[in-house]
Parts: C-alpha cells; structure tokens; sequence
C-alpha cells in the first residue's frame, strides 16, 4: 500500500546530465533540491542517439538520450511504483531506489522496444496522474487498485508493463538481489554445488513426482 | 571504446603468410605456424580488443543504460563482448534473396572475433559425423575420419582447457576425451540435479558439458571464478578467447604482425596463378592497402571467406577463386535450434544457493537417437542444452508471473521471491543437413560503404530439420510435464515454426568444403585450395557436414590440423 503521504519523487540524475541530455545549457530548470525539471518547451534539440555498437562495457557512460517525461509523470510513475513495490521492513520502495528515472530512460530510449513501450506508459501516466498528484490517500489508492482489475485493454496493458518495468529496475539492484535472495555474482575458488539443504529438498519433490 | 593499442603491432615483412581473421580459426593457424618459425602478417576487419582490460565481469545490470536489455546497438545486451556488431555490421550491409527463407548473420568486428562471446560449448564431432552419407545415403562424407581428428582435439582440449572430464561412456558418436584432456566440471546445480531425474526415466543419459573453461589447476592459466557470464568476456583469461590463449604465444614468438580495422576484400594472384597477397580497406580511414607474403590463409567465418574468394576474379576464375565448378559459398549449413522453457513449482521456494556456476552448462544431453532414426522420421539428432537456476536478475524477471497476475506489494514480492530461480530452459542443437537451397553468393547490386560488394544469402530447411525440431518441441513438453512443470508463453509445435532462422544458432559452416577433389571441393582435407597452391582455408567454411555438435571446437582441431601440414609443407618449399 503507497505511503498515505508521499514525499514529491526527487529525481536521482544530476542536473549536469538532464542539461546535457536536452544539448543546451539553461533548456532545464532545477527546483529546489536535486529536482530537475525540463520538457518539451525548454528549447534546444533533445539528444535522441543510442550508446552505438562499442560502448564502453567496464565503467558504463549514463545512457545519452535525453529523457521526455515531465515532473507530473516523474510523480505518477514515482506513486505507481510504490504502489507496486512499498518499502517493507527490510526493503525500500522502487522510488528510493530511483525506478521512476528509470522508467524516464526506458521510454525516451531511441531503440524499438522502448519506442514501442513509450505511447502505452505516457498514455497510461497522463491518464493516471489527474487521480493521484492531487488526490488525498483513499483516492490515490482507488485510482491504482482499480488498474489492477480494469477491463479496459489499454489500461490492463499499461499497468502490466508499468509493472514490468518497475519489477526489471527494482530487482537489478543490489536491494533487489537481497530482496529476492541472488547472492552470486562473486568470485569464488570452487563451486560446491548445491547444499544438503537444497537436494533434501529436490528429494522430498522427487518424491512426490515419482521420479 | 576505442583501440588502445596501435593498429599494427609485432615484425614488419616480408612475411611468410598472411591470415584473414583472427578467431578460433585464424588464431589457431597463428598459433601453430608462428610456433613452426613461419613469420605471420594477420589482418583483422575489427578493432583490437583485450579482454584483460575491456571484459565488465562482475558489473550488474543496474549499471548499464536499459538494464543491460538487448538493442540494435547491442543485441544480445549491454554487456556482451561483441564489439560493432550483432545481427548488423555498420556500414556493412548483406542481404537475403526474394524467396528465401530468412537468414541472418553475425558479426563481430574485433580482435579474436566471435570466439569473445562464444557458448563455449566445446564437444567433439563423432566418428558417424566424418561419415553422414556412408551413414545413411544422405549428405555427405568428409574426405577424413574421426580417427584422424582425434590427436588433434586431444591437443585442442589440452591447450584451450576444457571442461568435462569422466569416466568413458562408450556413447555412439558421442567421443570421450582420453584421460588427461579434460578437467573435472564443477557439480550439478539444483535445476540439473532436478531434470536428469526426467531424462533418466526415459532412458536418455545425462554427461557432463565439454565446456571451453579452465574448472581446475592448468598450467599458465587462471581457474575459474564461478561466478560471471563467459559471453562478457573473461579478464583472467579462464575461459577459451583467441585473444587470451592463441595470441599471445603466438605474438611472443615474435613471428606475429597483427593489424586490425583491416577489412580483406580480395585474394591478389600472380602471372602464375598463385596468390601474392591481398587487398583491404582501412574501415577507419576508408584507405585502400595491399600487403603481400608466400602464401595466404582464409580465417575470416565461413560467409566473409567466400565473399573475399567470390569478390576475387582473375581471367582465369571469372566467376571467383577457386569457384571453377561453382562450389563457393554452396552447402552453407548452421544448426537447427528449438527450444521452450518451463516453469516448475517443485523449484519454487529453494533455499538460496549460488548457480552462478563455470559459464557453461554443467551437464547436457548427447543425442540418443542414433539406432531409431527411420522411425522418427528425420536422419539426424541433436543434443539439448539446459539453463536454469538462480542468475542474476535481469529486467526479464516479470516474466516469473502468470500471465493474468496483477499483484503488487507484498503479494508480488512473495511470488517473486518463490519463482526466482524455478524456470528451466531447454534448447536443441541438431544437425542440418546440406541442401541445394542454402547458399550465399554475391549480391547483384549491393556494395558495402568502400564499395565491396556484399553476399546473398539463399535459405531453406529441409524436411529432416523441421521434423527434427517438432521431435524437440515435443521431447521438452514430455519432460517438461513430467517434472511437474508447465511450459511458459506461446509454444509452437510445428517444426517450420519451432525451428530457428537460418544463421541464427550462429554456426554458419561450410561455404568452400574440403574433398576427395577439385570436382567435389574447394580445398582438400588440409584446407589447401585445389586452385591456388599457396592459398589455404582454416575456418568453418571448409566443413562437409554440420553435425549437432557446436562447430568451434572442431574449427580449431582442423585448423591446427591444416596449419601443421602447411608448416611441413612451407619447410619442404613445397608450397
């Protein structure tokens, strides 16, 4: 359930690089803390190129296209995703962890899944936001149950992928591996194998599979 | 990124031999002729690539821009070591006749080519393999036996280390490596202890992996960490890269010139009808260049192979070198690749455990088929390649939900955290039959950005591989259901729908084959042209037949095989 008083989703870029995503120095604005602003009307030719075939794999450059979501989308996004991924005792939510930027890089990407994702979450955000940025606690909550049980297609489809993505983003992080429980990804001398704990518990399967 | 070393590197002329590619095939011809006093000039199309400073092993996917997704830019993700290219080449454009069936193509364009990123699947051809039409009138037979070949995947698997290692099993045409070529694999993991279950209730063995990754102590090279994707690359040089294990002996010989972002385009011949050098293009500077040496040998992959033989003609080869009876670029062959995977509760809710594992699969399945073929109705097999476990998270891990799920908060992460790790994949690689059908020639009209003309590709599977891969698709439910499992998204049966495009499984072999003669070949069993005494092929496009097993192996037993004759022949002044 989404905090009943969300703080405003303070973007995770710097506004070093929203300036250089939008290609000209004073095209963005920043607000108070950290929070960047910058659309469509801020002027200058947003940088729509990819990282190309060679990027640099060891230390990857953030990605360079510029990003088109405006504040009121970073905020929706910043509320789904934390409706879909709270905080729990001992996880934080999708906000904290930056999901809604993510999203922001994922629709502004130049490349065809991402352009093919970009109508259905501005579409479904735009629709969204008149629900939430403005709503006390109950209404923010009914807005987003009801796109868990919509019939309508466009709005089932934008909360599934909305939710697709906020999952992706979330569980690629280091809170998300110790989240879901992935401890490799670290260098080891041998590989034991599995634990007597883990086959015991094939076996209790074998078992009942009659294998 | 770009390359850190200058663009020629190592002794200057003249040379001995130039070689076109520096791959499994190209590396290992270095290797050998260099070790034999032979001074080598190798001309790579890409940039120079060194894994040792340019492989992100133990980046997450939280670092790199989309979550490491696949893009054009980037199509088998962020991360994979391929350098400029994928499916698509820049500036380097190929096409696919009206008609065909589709096909695609991958290319790198680095140092050490594909073998960066390779499966590092390392299994060795069988003896029924060398001989497919003796086998069953279909096809046909390479001009020499697995008894031949054997020394020299023995070599191979010493030298690049390999994976695999157990007690003789006597399989058919599933080869054990004698005692002391392999090392041990590392054990199962959960997912392959849980499906050997089902294979061994059908009666189908389960054998460890041959996989191209030092598991234990080798001398000169690092073991393993057990811990990232081989495809990444490897900066301990653990697994099999040409850049890691062939090249640098071979380039403290001091007998290597190595210069990359040299495209070759064309053999250059003589008054006498040998081959004097050859001629590229500098993909940075769009500069044309001709080097010349004694001799010259053919590593590029099977499609660049015959488009440089294709692209060269003389008044005596006016339709291409060494093209007199029209062989070039006919008998392209690949794998034929299936799969489905599946989602099982009895995976669900296992203790954490690290799967990261060696890179490879840790066990597999030989084809079991062999003795019922006429009954099944297809004439060859192929083997199964199972992934699993608990991998890193990718933004892919949504797919872990049944399709009409809408849950969220705590609800999500608990069926999240339940499902991680309970997919298993199942794919197979079998064998392709050769066909009158699939072939690559030169494109009428298409030129590459320097005006190169670039191949056609012609594609169709025949029956024998659509009825293979609907055998698989049906093989994967059966096991599939009887682990309890149920298949995940939309699972076509039908082979022409389950099979893979044509290139897809990236094994694409056997442009220019070797044979008995000039009238059934391009080159003989050594990969020396029938046409140009001095001119030599040492990758995959020299292979007769396309067995289930991945081809680098092979590439490399042959080519160290090949480059060892022409070192004794080179020394006779026999060349």
């Amino acid at each position: 359930m989404s905090d009943p008083t969300p703080e405003p989703y303070v973007s995770k870029i710097d506004r070093r690089t929203a300036l250089a995503w939008i290609g000209v120095v004073g095209a963005a604005t920043a607000v108070g803390a950290g929070v960047v602003v910058y659309g469509p009307k801020t002027g200058g030719e947003r940088v729509t190129r990819g990282y190309g075939t060679d990027p640099n794999l060891t230390k990857p450059e953030k990605a360079p296209w510029g990003r088109i979501m405006i504040d009121a989308q970073l905020q929706t996004a910043a509320i789904l995703a934390d409706f879909i991924l709270p905080a729990t005792a001992t996880a934080p939510s999708a906000s904290t962890l930056g999901v809604p930027d993510f999203i922001d890089e994922w629709v502004s990407a130049p490349y065809p899944d991402q352009i093919k994702d970009r109508s259905v979450i501005m579409n479904g955000l735009n629709a969204l936001s008149a629900h939430v940025l403005k709503a006390d606690a109950a209404g923010r909550t009914a807005a987003m149950t009801a796109l868990q049980t919509s019939k309508d297609e466009a709005t089932h489809k934008f909360f599934r992928r909305f939710r697709s993505l906020t999952v992706g983003a979330y569980y690629t992080t280091d809170a998300g591996f110790k989240d879901i429980g992935y401890i490799g990804n670290v260098p080891r001398t041998s590989d034991p194998g599995p634990s007597a704990e883990v086959k015991a518990v094939l076996d209790r399967e074998f078992a009942k599979l009659g294998l | 990124m770009a390359a850190a070393l200058p663009k020629f590197v190592g002794p200057e002329g003249p040379y001995d031999v130039i070689i076109v590619g520096s791959g499994a095939g190209g590396g290992m011809s270095a290797y050998e002729l260099t070790r034999r006093g032979l001074k080598v000039l190798m001309l790579e199309a890409g940039r120079n690539y060194d894994p040792r400073v340019e492989s992100p092993m133990f980046n997450t996917n939280a670092e790199a821009p989309l979550r490491g997704v696949g893009t054009p830019d980037k199509p088998f993700g962020f991360y994979d070591a391929t350098v400029d290219g994928g499916w698509e080449v820049p500036n380097e454009p190929y096409t696919v006749a009206p008609g065909s069936e589709p096909f695609i193509w991958w290319r790198p364009r680095m140092l050490g080519g594909r073998t960066n990123h390779w499966g590092r699947i390392a299994l060795r051809f069988g003896p029924l393999d060398f001989k497919p039409y003796s086998r069953d009138g279909l096809g046909y037979d390479w001009p020499i036996t697995y008894d031949e070949v054997a020394p020299w995947y023995d070599k191979t698997e010493k030298l690049i280390g390999v994976s695999g290692a157990a007690a003789a099993r006597n399989l058919l045409n599933t080869p054990d490596s004698p005692p002391g070529c392999l090392m041990e694999s590392a054990p199962p993991r959960a997912f392959e202890i849980f499906y050997e279950r089902a294979f061994r209730k059908m009666g189908i063995p389960v054998i460890p992996m041959h996989g191209a990754v030092v598991t234990g102590q080798m001398e000169g090279r690092n073991t393993c960490v057990f811990a990232t994707p081989c495809g990444r690359g490897c900066a301990i040089g653990a697994n099999f890269q040409s850049t890691t294990v062939l090249l640098p002996p071979a380039m403290a010989t001091g007998n290597l010139a190595i210069r990359t972002d040299a495209l070759v385009y064309q053999i250059d011949m003589d008054k006498a009808g040998k081959a004097k050098g050859v001629s590229f293009v500098d993909r940075k500077t769009g500069e044309h260049h001709s080097v010349t040496a004694k001799s010259v040998v053919l590593a590029a992959g099977s499609g660049e192979t015959a488009r440089i033989l294709l692209n060269t003609k003389t008044a005596a080869f006016p339709n291409g070198l060494c093209n007199t009876h029209g062989m070039v670029g006919r008998y392209l062959m690949d794998s034929v690749g299936t799969g489905v995977t599946g989602q099982f509760p009895s995976m669900e809710g296992l203790p954490p455990t690290n799967d990261d594992g060696q890179g490879t699969q840790h066990t597999y399945i030989p084809w079991w088929g062999y003795e019922k073929q006429k009954e099944l109705g297809f004439a060859r097999g192929y083997h199964i390649e199972i992934g699993g476990g608990r991998h890193m998270p990718s933004m892919g891990m949504a797919g872990l939900l049944d399709k009409g799920d809408t849950s969220v908060g705590d609800e999500l992460r608990a069926k999240l955290r339940n499902r991680f790790g309970s997919t298993i994949g199942f794919d197979g690689r079998g064998e392709m039959i050769p066909n009158d059908d699939c072939y690559c020639e030169i494109d009428p009209g298409a030129k590459d950005k320097w005006g190169i003309p670039v191949l056609r590709f012609h594609w169709k599977w025949g029956e024998h591989e659509t009825n293979q891969a609907a055998h698989a698709v049906k093989t994967f439910l059966a096991v599939i259901d009887m682990l309890g499992g149920k298949p995940q998204g939309k699972v076509e049966t039908e082979g022409h729908k389950a099979i893979s495009k044509g290139g897809e499984m990236i094994h694409e072999i056997g442009t220019a084959r070797m044979g008995h003669s000039d009238k059934d070949s391009v080159v003989d069993q050594y990969g020396r042209s029938w046409a140009v005494p001095n001119l030599f092929i040492m990758d995959g496009a020299t292979m007769v037949s396309s067995p289930d097993k991945n081809p680098t192996l092979s590439i490399l037993a042959l080519a160290w095989r090949s480059a060892d004759n022409m070192a004794t022949l080179a020394k006779q002044g026999a060349i």
